[in-house]
């Protein structure tokens, strides 16, 4: 029997089916013109990523090429606690937590506590020193897994700290040559726009635009390592044996303003910048200032040469101590002398007789050498947070401030400034901006720094004669403890008072310093050695010239220095 | 003349049948040739993906051959640093020389 179909009912399936398709065939029309786009956009977004490059920061090198800062990735440890489980699905927190500990030198309960806090993904640690990172990879933990993060590294520890800076934890240049050419040490970051598989791998075929990111620039310093490391020992064990508040030390080249080595006490690890205190964080070679006492009276008197008011052999008779503006100033224990020419009073350091220079100079040309000579504005040494100094202009000047400034009282300036002015000594007159950075590596080539004579201060021939005098001080005077074998040396101490908060000075504890430069014939460094509070006190600068005996010895060995003396 | 007829008929089917084996065979052959056009370039589009995913993992391990030289190069800097280089010397017992002589250009010469 032939089972019949009625048309009605084959027209209504027909007219279903006319319908199912005709609704098919508008949706289709739709997403395939109004809802394209969208559609599009959807779907991609399924396989696209769009990621930032991040730059690699730029490697800091010293004079010679030694490595001083570097970018590294290094790998991060995170956990996935869901994810803790064994090939029988049991949990494996615990287990994971025990293999880890000792690894991580971490409690168990610890990463256990951790792994329960509730996150589901968490770093454990991050950026691993390697080996422990492949100890770890070596064990094959489910639930755990690495990513890389960049790393600043500083090879030599905390030696040259103070000048390089480091980087914070969001990858900012802080202090020093990292905080100074952060700009160009960050680089640029680049795009990555790429099609991924559900693997995260990257589809040959597919979106892909690239923007390359641009690396930092790599930077060579004027700092010697060498160098730099003796002086930061030898502040250190100076600061150490005098029990010291703290110090400085700053190495120059006369020459053109490089600065050698710069070195700061207390000090910090820039790998462990986090410990360190805020105190350690200033680089007093050019953040902090002292009143530097007597090695101005180099300045004061190299200003009256050169205004041509005294000769090295003007002479005046001492009685141990000067009356200005109704204040009497005493040389130091009130000591009379008698009979002194003007290089006996930078020999013996004396106060009224620099006050008698000043004098025969006067305020006017004092200040404006004091200014020429840069003190009372920074150096623009390229380091991060230099400071300035205090020289009051002259209108706010008391009579008796002719006086005491003379003798380097009633200012303040930074180690780095007296280095500076020493050098314009030692060079013949000119006054260089001190620099640290020497050449600059770009993508688009190298870039090298040009030494900045900023002004002539002094003639040549009150240079020369200055030299002369300061190496007498150093062989006959009062520096004698800075003289070298085998090198002429040119220095002058200073031990100034700390004025306190009150506006008065701090009984009984001093700022001791030397400045000097060597070989005194023709100069290859000037060193500044700054103490404060040594426990040697009014004896201070004895242990300053020690240090700069030390430092001296060693640079002038490592530099193969020819001696100049028998 | 019905002879005639029948034959021109027979001419007719044959052309007939003709045509349709060229239609026939042209058919297969575009056929067969967009088959091996879409095989050519899946082959292709494979390549090119494997490729891909060869240079990654080429480039992965790239960028991990030079991780591992910065970490050397940061180990020799670290060896090298002069801080360290005393710190051995010193365990080694070793001293610093006294003095050093120096030998001035003229000692030299007058000696030749």
């Amino acid at each position: 029997m032939t089972a019949t179909v009625s048309h009605t009912r084959l027209r209504v399936l027909f007219a279903l089916f006319a319908s199912a398709s005709l609704l098919l065939s508008t949706r289709l029309a739709y997403w395939q013109t109004v809802g394209r786009a969208d559609l599009l956009s959807r779907a991609t977004d399924q396989v696209h990523s769009d990621l930032a490059v991040a730059a690699q920061r730029g490697v800091i090198r010293d004079r010679s090429g030694a490595v001083l800062a570097t970018t590294v990735d290094l790998r991060s440890l995170y956990a996935i606690p869901a994810q803790m489980k064994d090939d029988a699905g049991n949990e494996t927190r615990s287990a994971v937590a025990v293999a880890l500990a000792p690894i991580l030198r971490e409690k168990v309960e610890v990463l256990r506590a951790a792994f329960d806090s509730g996150a589901e993904w968490l770093f454990v640690r991050r950026r691993l020193p390697e080996e422990t990172a492949a100890r770890i990879a070596a064990l094959h933990l489910a639930g755990l897994g690495f990513e890389m993060e960049p790393k600043r590294l500083y090879p030599n520890g905390a030696v040259g700290a103070q000048v390089l800076g480091f980087v914070n934890d969001d990858g900012l240049g802080q202090y020093g040559v990292e905080g100074r050419y952060d700009d160009a040490l960050a680089g640029t970051p680049g795009r990555l726009a790429v099609a991924r598989d559900p693997a995260n791998r990257e589809l040959a075929l597919g979106l892909r635009t690239a923007v390359p990111a641009k690396n930092g620039d790599e930077l060579w310093l004027t700092i010697d390592l060498a160098v730099q490391n003796a002086v930061e020992r030898e502040l250190a064990a100076v600061v150490d044996r005098e029990k010291a508040a703290g110090g400085a030390v700053v190495v120059l080249d006369p020459k053109d303003g490089a600065v050698i080595a710069i070195a700061s006490s207390p000090t910090y690890d820039p790998a462990r910048v986090g410990t360190a205190n805020a105190e350690a964080l200033r680089n007093r070679a050019i953040s902090w200032t002292y009143e530097p006492g007597s090695t101005m009276k180099a300045i004061t008197i190299a200003a009256a040469l050169d205004r041509g008011v005294v000769t090295p052999s003007t002479s005046y008779q001492d009685v141990g101590y000067a009356v200005i503006g109704g204040r009497t100033l005493c040389n130091a224990q009130c000591k009379v002398y008698g009979p002194t020419t003007v290089t006996q009073i930078l020999a013996r350091s004396q106060n009224a007789g620099a006050v008698f220079v000043a004098g025969k100079l006067g305020a006017s040309d004092l200040n404006s050498y004091l200014q020429a000579f840069g003190f009372g504005q920074r150096t623009g040494v390229d380091l991060a947070a230099e400071t300035g100094g205090i020289v009051r202009p002259l209108a706010e000047w008391y009579p008796v401030d002719l006086g005491t400034i003379s003798f380097g009282q009633g200012l303040s300036i930074t180690p780095l400034q007296l280095a500076a002015a020493y050098a314009a000594i030692a060079n013949g007159g000119t006054l260089y901006r001190p620099y640290v950075v020497t050449g600059r590596r770009a993508a688009d080539g190298e870039h090298r720094t040009a030494p900045v004579p900023v002004r002539r201060v002094i003639s040549e021939e009150t240079g020369a004669t200055l030299r002369t005098m300061l190496t007498t001080t150093v062989d006959n005077g009062i520096a004698n403890a800075a003289a070298l074998k085998g090198y002429s040396v040119a220095g002058k101490t200073g031990t100034a008072q700390i004025p306190s908060d009150e506006g008065r000075y701090v009984d009984d504890a001093y700022i001791s310093s030397f400045a000097g430069f060597v070989p005194a014939s023709d100069p290859r460094m000037v060193v500044v050695v700054v103490l404060e509070k040594p426990q040697s006190k009014l004896l201070g600068t004895v242990p300053a010239m020690n240090t700069f005996k030390a430092i001296a010895t060693d640079a002038l060995r490592y530099g193969r220095v020819q001696p100049d003396r028998p | 003349m019905p002879h005639r007829r029948g034959a021109s008929r027979q001419t007719a089917r044959l052309r007939g049948a003709s045509w349709e084996i060229r239609s026939f065979l042209v058919a297969s052959g575009v056929i067969v040739a967009c088959f091996l056009l879409v095989l050519l370039y899946l082959a292709q589009a494979t390549a090119v993906s494997a490729a891909g995913y060869e240079a990654q993992r080429l480039a992965a391990q790239r960028d991990e051959v030079r991780r591992q030289n910065a970490l050397l190069a940061i180990e020799s800097a670290r060896l090298d640093s002069p801080a360290r280089v005393e710190t051995e010397a010193q365990r080694l017992g070793l001293v610093r020389a006294a003095t050093i002589r120096v030998v001035g250009p003229e000692a030299v010469a007058a000696t030749r």
